[in-house]
């Protein structure tokens, strides 16, 4: 009996002092966008890098898909458990201003960090105060395959012509690719709204957003595009409303696609799985008399105030954004590169890279406001009406843009 | 050593053992309804934290979208269509198992393959099934000559509400089958034997024996799977994520879209107490009927 006393008081000791040298450690959590083209491996080979350089830094990085982030980042934050930092796209990023729980970052990181990210990319400087360091930013493109098409297309008119002389849906080759299926944003509407000159809100003189505009021309014009590659000239995919980007990008990979609008991760999971076919890429098309426009998307790293170790997480940060980990990072995603010290290094100097950085001056943003995650699903589900017939596409934009008025009381 | 008189009194010790399953309960059950409710009455902001009280609003502003009406009769739907067909099914397996022939503890065995079966893990393998290009049911009803041109199954509305049915039949099936299963090994064999001296039909003897015999089982069963159907978050969460637009959403797809999506948690907080609402009247009648039949 006393012997077995001793013992218990002996294994006490020890988890008292593990727990001791545990709690000496300061906890830095990082919800963690898996990106298409990042491996696993990249993520547990900084969290061991990192806590090899802060032996009193637990870091804890926690990967979550990117369709998931969103959601999940919500839940932790709404149950008041929000990460020290997060990836955000950063059109979540006033969502989360207006919940109050972002923590301006520039205070927390190094000088050298902030002087060495292009100004140009601070998307996540809300009114004079830097929220969030961009983690990827890069204009989405065309991909094509270079096997098949000898010209490539300029225009959305010229890229239909090409597209009905190389779609072949018995052999299950398809001349362009279309989603109609949720997927983190409705970039597939962005790209044919832009080149045909659009946006979704009026901007005002001060800045601001006024009315939603995608019944206009040329957000009518666009959707027309649209429905008619699915509905009329049927050189898409069949079921378009049935596929996600993500499903779409693995036909093109499997060869079953002619053109397809993505961004730059494709070239990269192209590479990683070992394309058999040619394909190459081409600045986005624009519809004829408009001027070449794509998004720019943004995803940033936040911050927030209810972290416990914000200089720890700094310190993280300015880790991350080393160069041997953010060279690793850029080619693993795709995207060109963030700071200005990688911004010559040899591997960015590929086609892909080039299109993407080519495109910046003529690119456009998505709308920065809170209520976006609700008014992209509203514009969403008006386009999966078209496809599907149920509404034309002047009703379906009226439709959308009427909702959206009201849900943002204009 | 002699124990206090507090110590001897068996209730009194039942009710302190009681005490931490109650507080669980209190913390983890009755504190999260309790507020949900309180949410679908006032305003909330998008922390989730009660801002003003708002009476009514809440409830208003889901009953004038035309779409919550579309869902609410949709979730009747699919749970009336889903567990008639799973009951109906579930019978029949539980029936043919209740047989002696060889093979029937492979057969049993492999019928809780997609209980046992993680619900997400079997929509996904669904989702590449019924892909019109790659999937194995169209290759299949095309090389079979069943089906020269078979639908894009997640494309459309119907064929994607079809499909998103019948992974809910598929995985509840195995529940219904054993459970009514078991209800059949507890009728006792004699009843059947003294049906054939009276010289009943298989059929007499399934109608008069077995079903009057299930019928506690039956209820039970049916009352669980309504539940769980009504709440079937995962099939089509994985399948269509409610689309194409928002054709496949039930109410549970749709509270989370509001909840997790838009952060509109007082509207989201409503659809949850009338879910709730629902499927307590569900459970009442079921109740009243179950006690009524005296099945206990």
């Amino acid at each position: 009996m006393r012997k077995q006393l001793v013992w218990i008081l002996v294994v006490v000791f020890l988890l008292g002092i593990g727990g001791g040298v545990s709690a000496q450690r300061k906890q830095v959590s990082v919800l963690w966008a898996e990106y298409d083209g990042l491996t696993p491996d990249y993520a547990s080979n900084l969290e061991a890098a990192f806590e090899k350089e802060y032996s009193d830094i637990d870091l804890n990085i926690i990967s979550t898909p990117w369709d998931k982030m969103h959601d999940r980042l919500i839940a932790f934050v709404a149950g008041k458990q929000p990460p020290d930092l997060s990836v955000i796209g950063t059109r979540w990023l006033l969502e989360l201003i207006d919940m109050g729980v972002v923590e301006p970052i520039e205070q927390w990181i190094s000088k050298d960090l902030f002087n060495n990210i292009d100004p140009a990319l601070m998307e996540g400087k809300i009114k004079g105060v830097l929220y969030g360091l961009p983690v990827a930013a890069g204009t989405r493109l065309m991909y094509y395959r270079s096997d098949i098409i000898d010209k490539v297309p300029e225009t959305f008119e010229e890229m239909l012509q090409v597209a009905q002389k190389i779609n072949k849906p018995d052999e299950k080759f398809y001349a362009v690719g279309m989603s109609g299926k949720k997927y983190v944003e409705l970039t597939e509407y962005a790209y044919y709204l832009f080149g045909n000159g659009g946006y979704f809100f009026e901007i005002l003189p001060d800045g601001s957003y006024g009315k939603c505009t995608v019944n206009d021309e040329a957000g009518v014009g666009a959707l027309t595009f649209m429905n008619d590659l699915v509905n009329t000239y049927k050189v898409t995919q069949p079921g378009v409303t049935a596929y996600r980007r993500d499903e779409l990008q693995d036909l093109f990979i499997a060869g079953n696609l002619g053109i397809f609008l993505s961004g730059g991760f494709t070239a990269t999971l192209l590479e990683q799985r070992g394309a058999t076919f040619e394909w190459s890429v081409a600045p986005m098309p624009h519809f004829e008399g408009k001027p070449q426009s794509t998004i720019i998307i943004t995803d940033s790293i936040v911050m927030f105030k209810d972290s416990q170790a914000k200089e720890e997480a700094g310190k993280f940060l300015d880790f991350f954004y080393s160069d041997p980990w953010r060279l690793e990072f850029d080619k693993l995603v795709g995207f060109p590169p963030v700071t200005k010290s990688l911004a010559n290094d040899p591997a960015f100097q590929k086609p892909v890279y080039q299109v993407m950085i080519q495109q910046i001056p003529g690119a456009k943003g998505w709308p920065l406001m809170p209520e976006w995650p609700e008014c992209n699903d509203i514009i969403w589900d008006n386009i999966v009406a078209t496809f599907l017939g149920e509404k034309t596409p002047q009703k379906a934009m009226d439709d959308a843009a009427q909702e959206i008025d009201s849900i943002r009381g204009m | 050593m002699t124990k206090g008189k507090f110590w001897r009194t068996e209730s009194t010790v039942a009710y302190l053992f009681m005490i931490p399953a109650s507080v669980f309960l209190l913390m983890f059950m009755f504190y999260p309804i309790v507020y949900v409710i309180l949410m679908s009455f006032f305003r909330v902001n998008k922390l989730g934290d009660l801002v003003s009280f708002f009476g009514w609003g809440n409830f208003r502003f889901m009953f004038d979208k035309p779409e919550f009406w579309q869902v609410v009769v949709r979730s009747c739907v699919w749970t009336a269509i889903a567990v008639a067909v799973k009951t109906a099914f579930g019978l029949v397996i539980a029936l043919l198992l209740n047989v002696e022939f060889v093979g029937k503890r492979l057969a049993r065995t492999l019928l809780i393959i997609p209980w046992a079966s993680s619900v997400p893990i079997s929509a996904m393998i669904w989702q590449w099934t019924y892909n019109s290009d790659f999937g194995l049911l169209n290759h299949t009803l095309r090389s079979l000559g069943v089906w020269r041109n078979p639908p894009i199954w997640l494309a459309e509305p119907r064929s994607a509400f079809m499909a998103n049915l019948w992974v809910d039949i598929w995985c509840g099936i195995p529940f219904m089958a054993l459970v009514f299963l078991a209800g059949l090994q507890a009728i006792p064999q004699e009843l059947y034997e003294a049906a054939e001296v009276d010289g009943a039909t298989p059929w007499s003897k399934f109608r008069f024996v077995t079903l009057p015999l299930l019928s506690g089982v039956l209820t039970v069963a049916t009352l669980l799977s309504t539940l769980w159907t009504f709440n079937d978050f995962n099939v089509i969460y994985v399948l269509t994520a409610g689309g194409p637009g928002t054709s496949t959403d039930i109410l549970i797809t749709y509270i989370y879209k509001y909840a997790f999506q838009y952060l509109r948690f007082g509207p989201a907080a409503a659809m949850a107490v009338i879910t709730f609402g629902i499927l307590l009247i569900v459970s009442i009648v079921y109740a009243r009927s179950y006690f009524r039949e005296g099945a206990l």
